[in-house]
């Protein structure tokens, strides 16, 4: 018996960690997401060409973003790290489009 | 101003093809933009300070540091450029990031936020902001 009871306290122990751990990387790995907002006067392939430029994603990618803003009112243009997400976020303020940063629901 | 007003060359520079008419309209909105982030009772330094993150109570710092610095230089980097004929990729980014904050600016300063309210502003002022959006369609093409 008191050859097994540490083991057993070893066992339930590393369970524990494992899922504190699990908790923990379940909280962190909730992404911030990155919106822009519509407005009436910014130009379509100025969306177009700040999404190409600050993202670098491929051309049809920026365009089908840029429609998504133009028809919902928004959309999330990157998802990740909060800091990441904030950076960008600044990126886009600094290239005149409206957009700000919220964690995902 | 017929034409296109700027052109992307084979060496990569930006030609800038804007008339005497054209440069002062350019340096009036770059000057407006450069007083606005230093004047906090400037009619744009609201519109240029909105939020990164609203549902937190404060932005982080930083963030909002670095956000000013970046429209700050950008249309340091504008004015200091005016003259010129031909335009670095750099030069010409920043003048299209600050073109489009003056044109923002402009719409939220005055409450325009809609298609509707748009179409419903005065002359002068919708004269002002088809102006802009001009330079900034034709200049986004060069990217």
């Amino acid at each position: 018996m008191p050859a097994f009871a540490p083991a057993r306290n070893a066992a339930t122990k590393s369970e524990l960690d494992r899922d504190l751990e699990t908790d923990v990387s379940t909280v962190t790995e909730r992404p911030w997401n990155v919106i822009v907002w519509n407005d009436p006067v910014t130009p379509m392939p100025v969306v177009v060409a700040v999404f190409k430029r600050i993202f670098g994603y491929p051309n049809n990618k920026c365009t089908h973003l840029m429609l998504t803003v133009h028809h919902e009112g928004r959309a999330i243009v990157w998802s990740g790290q909060r800091e990441r997400a904030e950076s960008y976020c600044v990126k886009l303020q600094v290239a005149g489009l409206q957009s700000t940063v919220e964690q995902d629901a | 101003m017929l034409g296109k007003l700027f052109v992307r060359r084979r060496d990569g520079r930006i030609e800038v093809r804007l008339n005497d008419a054209g440069r002062e309209i350019i340096r009036e909105v770059f000057a407006h933009v450069l007083a606005a982030e230093r004047d906090p009772d400037h009619e744009w330094h609201l519109s240029l300070n909105a939020p990164i993150n609203p549902s937190s109570d404060d932005d982080d710092p930083l963030s909002v540091l670095a956000r000013d610095k970046d429209i700050a230089s950008n249309a340091e980097l504008s004015v200091m450029t005016l003259r010129e004929q031909f335009l670095t990729d750099a030069e010409a980014w920043a003048w299209l990031s600050t073109i489009q904050v003056a044109l923002r600016a402009t719409a939220v300063a005055n409450g325009i936020l809609s298609d509707e309210k748009l179409e419903s502003c005065p002359n002068e002022l919708l004269e002002d902001i088809r102006t802009m959006q001009h330079f900034l369609f034709d200049l986004s093409t060069c990217f």
